[in-house]
């Protein structure tokens, strides 16, 4: 164990933390008036650990939808997570650990990995992973656990902050991103992921979201001439 | 919960956990077995451009402010203005998250 890399590991957890925290709360409070105990919630974000398909899954359980169809849809919505551990891939070394650690592997816990593990030596990389993905998690399952318990006194007594904290995500995701506009090409594609997803989500289509900005970005990237992938000096 | 719902459940954290990790699984394995620069030549480019297209996409969907008003679209500029402008200074991690979110609640806190 490299005690550097995991220090450094669960303090650029922090922001995903930060904005994790808000979310969880609101789950654990929905999940809560959907009829699921504390533990039980607290037990759904442990596991499944998958933000927006756990709303789905206790929405349909609590509509009365069949139980079938339930599980269908949340795989179908974190199927996008697919993509994430084979982008990973050339980073990741032939440690048994790291299939076992890929339950950590969120939308954002990836964003963060995808810019750091490059960075890293080979030795760091699965201790700077582990301690991130665990302090994700814990963050996740205390927050719903929270918000189970007093998500709604939190919220009322404390609602600037809970609004504040949100905007910890896109401000991660800025600074992540922000390194990647490195040529008109690219500038273009990013930008066309970014307008499409913030379009896609202000008509409440935020569970196709994400693939269909990226594909579209992607197009983008492979439509535009070569001449725009000059990189910046 | 109930048994049936407990079962649902059981079934979707494992395959939300199958998604996650078997791609990467089959990809160690192909990978133990050949070279190094094998290795290399064999690792697909697509997954490189699309991972910055999808942090992309995270980005477009975390930035609608909830409420949506007037008062968190402005503090969602100022807030992303502040942490790009630190970024651009700095070039670290944690130093222009933390401005963006201080700008954020700030422009909230005069708003409100």
């Amino acid at each position: 164990m490299n005690v550097k890399a995991w220090r450094m590991g669960a303090c650029e957890a922090l922001p995903l933390l930060s904005g994790y925290l808000p979310v969880a709360l609101s789950f654990g409070l929905i999940a809560g008036q959907a009829g699921f105990s504390p533990l039980e919630a607290t037990a759904l974000s442990l596991f499944i650990y998958a933000g927006a398909s756990q709303f789905l899954f206790v929405g349909m359980i609590a509509g009365g939808a069949p139980l079938w169809l339930t599980v269908v849809m949340t795989l179908l919505i974190n199927a996008r997570h697919l993509v994430y551990s084979i982008t990973l891939a050339p980073w990741i070394s032939q440690n048994r650990r790291w299939p076992w650690l890929m339950h950590g592997l969120t939308d954002q816990v990836f964003a963060l990995a995808n810019y750091r593990l490059p960075l890293l030596s080979e030795h760091d990389r699965i201790s700077w992973f582990s301690s991130t993905a665990i302090v994700a998690w814990a963050g996740w399952g205390g927050g719903t656990l929270m918000g189970s318990l007093a998500g709604e006194q939190l919220i009322q007594r404390w609602p600037l902050l809970a609004n504040a904290m949100t905007f910890a995500l896109p401000a991660l995701f800025w600074v992540l991103l922000a390194p990647r506009f490195t040529s008109i090409r690219w500038f273009i594609a990013l930008l066309a992921s970014v307008l499409s997803a913030l379009m896609l989500s202000l008509h409440d289509m935020t569970n196709i979201a994400i693939p269909l900005a990226a594909a579209l970005g992607a197009l983008c990237f492979y439509l535009l001439p070569a001449s725009t992938a000059r990189t910046r000096s | 919960m109930n048994g049936a719902i407990w079962w649902a459940a059981a079934a979707t954290a494992v395959g939300t956990f199958l998604i996650r990790m078997l791609p990467l699984y089959v990809m160690q394995r192909c990978m133990s077995r050949v070279s190094d620069i094998e290795r290399e030549r064999q690792l697909p480019e697509w997954p490189g451009v699309l991972a910055p297209l999808m942090i992309a996409a995270l980005l477009g969907l975390s930035l609608p402010p909830h409420p949506s008003s007037a008062l968190g679209w402005s503090s969602m500029v100022v807030g992303s203005l502040a942490t790009l402008c630190l970024w651009y200074k700095t070039r670290t991690l944690g130093l222009p998250v933390a401005a963006g979110v201080a700008a954020y609640t700030l422009m909230l806190f005069i708003g409100s």
